[in-house]
């Protein structure tokens, strides 16, 4: 990523566990993740200016320990604190604990967001238990934006929760991926077969069955997410179409033609779409769609220019 | 007489001496209710505390961190994550601090216990490390000398590991074996003892 992207990312660390900006910003909140390998541009194709500034990287789907968490703090700290943007995954949120406890003791003030959209992971009494799926894209964005725009650390940590409480993904699969370490499928699946539901690793979803149209499936989806929020005449979303690594975006923009016009004839309006490979797992074939509802803080800061070779401006 | 970075590093060493001893004897403790990676953790930790030993600071809050730190840098098992929470919650206690009364012992590692509770989510009375850790906090109240510590802290390691002999495992893997457990120790409450055992000799 580093040879492609010299401008942009320069590998650092003891072990060569992070990835960050080439320079360090000056006198602002920090904001930095961190997470497995397998989910490219998930988590450290974000970093850039107006989104992350450092991320720390574990092996493929596996946190990276607490040492180069912090070394992205350390990075990322001008002064004026450092929010940690987290997937809900035992291990990330285990080792961002302790990050965060070692870098107050090195007087580096901190705060976490725990991002958890996947409405198909738990319901919505349970929605904290929820993991973390592409929806970690549009908190990046919110939280680098609002970090830029010169926001303390308790107004940025409170845009980036707004976010993650306005962010609604499900995903649908038609094949799993392989763990390099284990050597075979994470799940099997038919040919002819799909599954609403599925997680970004592999985990299991909310129901399988037989292959259907692009239109239909889309439906399943939107009826999903819609039943965990209702959407109405004048509300105002953004929306990520994505693909989970081998789809043809060809087919993304198919769900996206569907979307479009269930939004239209629900009177929702549509600002900022994304249809692309945002947050991937390998070769697994599938889509997600994320959907973040907008007041005029989120889609001020939606619009904030962010550069990093993953971030469209529009 | 105190605990500094000091006493710290001289204790690292003595443990560092015993572990590969101690090690094979936990892996297969482990190996028989977990995972079985009990003795790595402990054998690939203390070696690499030994070998950053010699850069901690003399502040001993720091120290106990930069303890933490090198035990999660080998070790991402739930055991060697337990160990580096309890030695930062014992470090926040003793932050700023050059050297900390030994009367102040059993107050740390309350603090290590509580953290470990909350980060592991075991509870008193599951046949756990922590039922060890309880018996030594009461039993070192008094003590305010490392001999008198040692002696204490031992025997009341080695009466924890007793009490819970015939009681089931409640957490963690081991408890998918249930009642098979009765009669069996528990891997971390050993390894809490031969630690303790580690400093017999003054």
């Amino acid at each position: 990523m580093c040879l492609a992207y010299p401008d942009v990312y320069a590998v650092d660390g003891e072990t060569a566990r992070i990835l960050r900006r080439t320079r360090a910003a000056k006198g602002k909140v920090g904001v930095v993740s961190g997470g497995g390998f397998g989910h490219i541009p998930v988590f450290a194709g974000y970093v850039g200016d107006g989104l992350l500034d450092a991320c720390a990287v574990g092996d493929v789907f596996a946190s990276p320990d607490m040492n180069p968490m912090l070394e992205a703090v350390r990075f990322a700290d001008t002064g004026a604190g450092v929010l940690c943007i987290v997937g809900n995954y035992g291990g990330d949120r285990m080792n961002f604990d302790m990050t965060c406890e070692m870098a107050e003791m090195e007087d580096i003030a901190t705060a976490r967001v725990i991002v958890s959209d996947d409405v198909a992971s738990a319901g919505p009494d349970e929605a904290e238990k929820r993991r973390g799926v592409a929806g970690l894209v549009y908190v990046f964005k919110i939280a680098g934006a609002a970090a830029k725009a010169g926001m303390d650390l308790a107004a940025t940590t409170a845009a980036a929760q707004k976010a993650s409480n306005a962010c609604r993904s499900i995903g649908v699969a038609m094949s799993s991926c392989t763990v390099p370490q284990a050597g075979k499928p994470t799940f099997e699946i038919g040919d002819m077969e799909i599954e609403i539901g599925m997680g970004i690793h592999g985990e299991p979803g909310v129901w399988r069955g037989p292959l259907q149209p692009v239109d239909a499936v889309t439906d399943t989806l939107l009826d999903h997410l819609d039943r965990d929020r209702p959407l109405g005449q004048g509300d105002r979303v953004s929306v990520l179409v994505n693909g989970l690594g081998a789809t043809p975006v060809e087919e993304l923009f198919l769900i996206y033609r569907r979307l479009h016009k269930r939004m239209s004839n629900a009177g929702v309006e549509i600002v900022h779409p994304m249809v692309g490979n945002y947050a991937t797992s390998m070769e697994m074939a599938g889509a997600s769609v994320t959907i973040m509802k907008l007041d005029g803080e989120l889609e001020q800061l939606l619009s904030v220019p962010a550069d990093c070779p993953f971030w469209r401006n529009l | 007489m105190a605990l500094t970075t000091e006493t710290l590093r001289r204790g690292i060493a003595r443990v560092q001496s015993k572990i590969d001893t101690i090690g094979p004897e936990m892996n297969e403790l482990d190996g028989r209710l977990g995972d079985g990676d009990l003795g790595v953790t402990l054998i690939n930790g203390f070696h690499n505390m030994a070998k950053v030993a010699d850069t901690l600071p003399d502040d001993v809050g720091m120290a106990l961190f930069g303890c933490a730190k090198a035990m999660t840098q080998v070790s991402g098992s739930s055991f060697g994550t337990l160990m580096a929470t309890a030695l930062m919650a014992a470090g926040k206690q003793a932050k700023g601090e050059s050297d900390v009364e030994w009367s102040r012992f059993p107050e740390l590692l309350a603090s290590a216990q509580e953290a470990m509770i909350l980060r592991g989510g075991a509870s008193l009375g599951d046949k756990t490390l922590l039922d060890s850790t309880d018996a030594v906090i009461a039993a070192t109240r008094e003590q305010n000398t490392p001999n008198g510590l040692q002696e204490a802290a031992l025997k009341a390691a080695s009466d924890a590991l007793d009490a819970f002999r015939d009681k089931p495992n409640r957490i963690g893997r081991a408890r998918i074996f249930g009642d098979r457990t009765i009669g069996m120790d528990d891997p971390g409450m050993v390894a809490f003892l031969r630690l303790i055992q580690c400093f017999d000799d003054g």
